[in-house]
C-alpha cells in the first residue's frame, strides 16, 4: 500500500540539549528579552517612516495607473510587513490598521477611485498613530478602530 | 524557581525584514540563547541549515522571492537536508485558518502569529522543546504527526491570550 502512513520517532536531541531548569525563571527571561530589545523598539518608528513612505508611493502609483494587479500586490506586501512589525514593536494600532488594509487589498485586481480613498484613509490613520505616539496597549481605541475600519471596508469596498 | 536553560541552543532566524530579525534575536538573547544565525530568504536559510546545523528554525512565511513554506519543504524533503526532523516555528502575519492548515501540511512544528511578543515566543520555544510527536510520511507529506492530540503538542492556532501580548 503506497499511501500507508509510516511513523518515525525523531531523535530527542532538543530535550537532551536543553535542560528544563538552571536557566532564568520564565518571567525573568521575558523581562531580559524586553530589556535586550529596548533600543530596537525605540528605533522602530524611524524604520516605520520608510515603510509608510513606500506605502504612500505605491498608493500614488496605483492611483495614477488605475490600480494594476502588480501594484496592488506591492501595496499588499508592504501593508503585510507593517501589520507584522507594528505590534511586535509596541504599536498595536499599526498592526490593527495594517491588518484591515491587508484584508481590503488581498485578492483585489483593480482599485477604483473610491477604493483608493479607502487605502488613503488607512495610510493617514497610520501616520496619525505615529504622530500621536500611540504606543502600548490601547484596547478600547483598538476595538473602536477595528469596528470603524471594518465598516469602512464594507461600505466603500 | 528556574526555567529552561537555552544556553546551548542554536537558532536560525529567517525573515526578510531586518528589524524583525533583530527583534527576534534580541528576544532570544534575553532568553539566554548564545548562538544564532540569520537569513533573509529561504535559499539563504537552507544554506545556513546545512552550514550551521541549528537546533530550531524560526521562519517567516513571506520572504520574496521565496517563502517559508519552500524552506520547510526543503528541510523536510531535500536529500541534502542535514536534519529532516528539525523543529520549525512558522512566524507570520497570515493567521487565517486555511493558512495555518497550509503551514501544518507543509510540515511546520508550530505556528506563531505576528505581531509577536517575547512571552509568546518564549512559550513556543518551550512547547517545541517538549514536543515528542512522531513524524509521519504519507503521500507527499513528511512532518510532525498532524493528528496527534497529546497535551504537549504545540498549539497551532493563533495566539490570542492577553498575557501573550
Amino acid at each position: 500500500m503506497a499511501n500507508r502512513p509510516q511513523k518515525f520517532q525523531p531523535p530527542d536531541r532538543l530535550r537532551q540539549k536543553v535542560r528544563k531548569s538552571g536557566g532564568p525563571a520564565p518571567e525573568q527571561a521575558i523581562l531580559r528579552a524586553l530589556n535586550a530589545a529596548e533600543d530596537l523598539i525605540d528605533s522602530y518608528q524611524g524604520w516605520a517612516v520608510d515603510d509608510l513612505a513606500a506605502l504612500w508611493k505605491a498608493y500614488e502609483e496605483t492611483r495614477s495607473a488605475s490600480g494594476n494587479p502588480r501594484q496592488i500586490l506591492k501595496m499588499f506586501e508592504i501593508a503585510h510587513g507593517i501589520r507584522g512589525e507594528g505590534g511586535s514593536f509596541g504599536f498595536q494600532l499599526i498592526s490593527t490598521i495594517g491588518d484591515s488594509l491587508c484584508k481590503f487589498l488581498e485578492g483585489r485586481k483593480k482599485l477604483g477611485r473610491t477604493e483608493s480613498e479607502v487605502v488613503k484613509v488607512h495610510i493617514l490613520a497610520m501616520r496619525a498613530v505615529f504622530r500621536q505616539n500611540l504606543k502600548g496597549p490601547q484596547p478600547s481605541l483598538e476595538r473602536d478602530l477595528r469596528q470603524l475600519l471594518a465598516l469602512l471596508r464594507e461600505r466603500m469596498g | 524557581m528556574s526555567g529552561y536553560d537555552f544556553e546551548t541552543l542554536k537558532v536560525l532566524v529567517a525573515d526578510d525584514s531586518r528589524p524583525m530579525r533583530s527583534l527576534i534575536k534580541s528576544f532570544l538573547l534575553g532568553f539566554g540563547v548564545k548562538e544564532m544565525f540569520e537569513a533573509a530568504d529561504a535559499n539563504e536559510a537552507f544554506a545556513e541549515v546545512k552550514a550551521g546545523e541549528p537546533d530550531i528554525v524560526i521562519t517567516d512565511w513571506r520572504m520574496p522571492p521565496t517563502d517559508g513554506l519552500d524552506l520547510v519543504r526543503q528541510i523536510r524533503m531535500d536529500l541534502d537536508s542535514p536534519n529532516p526532523y528539525l523543529p520549525i516555528i512558522m512566524l507570520t502575519g497570515f493567521t487565517e485558518l486555511h493558512r495555518v492548515k497550509q503551514a501544518r501540511d507543509a510540515g511546520v512544528t508550530a505556528f506563531l502569529a505576528k505581531p509577536i511578543s517575547a512571552a509568546a515566543l518564549y512559550r513556543r520555544l518551550c512547547t517545541v522543546i517538549d514536543d515528542q510527536r512522531p513524524f509521519v510520511r504519507v503521500g507527499e507529506f513528511f512532518g510532525p504527526d498532524r493528528r496527534a492530540k497529546r497535551r504537549s503538542e504545540p498549539f497551532m492556532g493563533v495566539e490570542r491570550r492577553r498575557d501573550a501580548q
